[in-house]
């Protein structure tokens, strides 16, 4: 019965990953790969792989959303600016 | 199969389906909050998790996700701080958000019941695991995710809420 | 090639892999059964160098060449970021804007970031013993320097934030690594054998030998990478913009 978790899991990983793919727009997409992130953590633990799980964590749930949100900006920023010296 | 993996599967399976729901459909405040409430709804799994297998060790994974998780949903609410102004997830009367801002909500989502009952949800099984754990260095260990976990929590609802109204470029 | 066609195509090839997936996936062994011929040599020698983080001892120890070869890919992909996201000649720096947090989120920051920091060194001084290492803790310890950044605004951050510094470190933990592999090859055994230190005792701090020693390296290279490549970024993104009317 232990299975039940780990079925749980897959599941999330699924839906999660499925929905990342099905989102366009980059600000939307980085909070579903957030999501992401946290299922594949909690998988990783359910599937007895406490390091894996723990890179994770810490590269997915601080650093890479950062990465993406400031490129977002970054063309957001480079858009306006465009748009102004016209 | 125990009964603390039982409860890990049931908040599982009821969290993220609602965090999925929440962060897939709807109005931007609602995703970020459905994005805060994932570490929510994870790190007690995880609790849950470490001592249904009996491995003390899967706590520092439930201590780094009451860590990262709320500092990951400070990114969001910093970095999209443009869009959430005109679409602000909203505070209920009595909290201390609504007396620090004017009160220029927009009708979205109340943020506040989810973060409410995820502070629950975290106190109740913190308290179960110290409980099941005994007096030591662990059940320290134990308070201290906790502490973060609600901690955290409150202070990332607080962020989406309008804690950075004066941000604009930055 | 119309575009039907090209779906026909898709679709046969799709199928075509589908089938030898499900064949391949119901052959192999299920997951948990009795038998790691790996794994039971892999704990073997763990735990005969009394490292309790079986995952460490074939990291650091066993594997300790392919470590080697991640970090060196984790300095040059900053390497080439630092490349692509410097500033250009059409570009200028404009001062980045102050911004008004929240009392409570500033706070929050101030309280947490020693406490990420301190765990982060944590997890990377327990790497033998328990899940973690100098990868995990590294990454922790940059990004609790970056709450500055998320509670206060970026000038907060430049302030305790010298890139050179961080820049210089991140060369100097490679370089230690590769000295700590050598002092192997003047002991006369092999390059990144674990025979610098005795292994100690099981499941404390001092224990492992050489395990220890890399993941410090490791965090402190880990750390130090991560602060330059987010300071690319942050540069891109708050303060450099493009030069008006040139």
């Amino acid at each position: 019965m232990a299975d039940a978790v780990i079925v749980v899991a897959l599941l999330l990983v699924a839906g999660s990953a499925t929905a990342a793919v099905a989102v366009r727009d980059p600000a939307r997409q980085a909070l579903v790969l957030s999501v992401l992130g946290v299922a594949l953590a909690v998988l990783f633990t359910v599937l007895q792989a406490p390091d894996v799980g723990l890179s994770q964590l810490a590269v997915g749930s601080a650093l890479t959303p950062l990465l993406i949100m400031l490129a977002v900006r970054k063309v957001r920023r480079c858009g306006r600016t465009g748009d102004e010296t016209r | 199969m125990n009964g603390w993996i039982l409860a890990a599967t049931v908040v599982l399976a009821g969290g993220g389906a609602a965090v999925l729901w929440g962060v897939t459909s709807g109005p931007m405040s609602r995703r970020v909050v459905a994005q805060n409430l994932a570490t929510s709804v994870a790190c007690p799994a995880l609790l849950l998790l470490a001592q249904g297998y009996d491995r003390p060790a899967y706590v520092d994974l439930a201590l780094l996700m009451a860590l990262l998780g709320p500092i990951g949903t400070l990114v969001f609410a910093r970095l999209l701080a443009v869009d959430l102004a005109g679409d602000r997830p909203r505070a209920g009367r009595e909290s201390p958000a609504c007396r620090a801002n004017d009160g220029n909500f927009a009708s979205g989502p109340a943020a506040w019941g989810p973060t409410w009952a995820a502070a629950a949800l975290g106190a109740g099984v913190v308290v179960a695991v110290c409980v099941a754990t005994g007096p030591g260095r662990a059940m320290v260990k134990l308070l201290v995710t906790g502490a973060l976990l609600i901690g955290g929590n409150v202070i990332a609802s607080r962020a989406l809420s309008g804690g950075f109204e004066g941000v604009r470029g930055g | 090639m119309s575009r039907r066609l090209r779906l026909w195509l898709l679709a046969v090839g799709g199928a075509g892999v589908t089938a030898l997936l499900v064949a391949a996936g119901l052959d192999l062994p299920s997951f948990g059964g009795p038998s790691h011929p790996y794994g039971d040599r892999a704990v073997r020698a763990s735990l005969a160098r009394h490292t309790a983080n079986t995952i460490a001892s074939v990291n650091f120890d066993q594997r300790a060449y392919d470590t080697l070869g991640e970090m060196g890919i984790l300095f040059a992909a900053v390497l080439g970021c630092v490349v692509l996201l410097r500033q250009a000649r059409d570009e200028h720096r404009a001062e980045p804007e102050p911004a008004e947090v929240a009392r409570p989120v500033r706070r929050y920051a101030l309280i947490v970031l020693p406490v990420a920091l301190v765990t982060g060194i944590y997890v990377v001084a327990h790497g033998q013993l328990s899940p973690g290492g100098g990868f995990q803790g590294g990454v922790v310890a940059a990004t609790a320097l970056h709450l500055l950044y998320l509670g206060a605004d970026y000038r907060a951050l430049e302030r305790v934030r010298p890139i050179g510094l961080f820049e210089a470190s991140d060369a100097l933990a490679v370089c230690a690594y590769l000295v700590l592999g050598l002092t192997g090859v003047l002991a006369g055994t092999a390059f990144l054998a674990n025979t610098l230190l005795p292994y100690g005792t099981f499941n404390t701090l001092a224990s492992g030998g050489i395990v220890p020693l890399l993941n410090a390296a490791v965090g402190v290279e880990v750390a130090s990478a991560v602060v330059v490549l987010l300071a690319g970024f942050l540069d891109q993104a708050v303060e450099i913009e493009e030069q008006q009317g040139s």
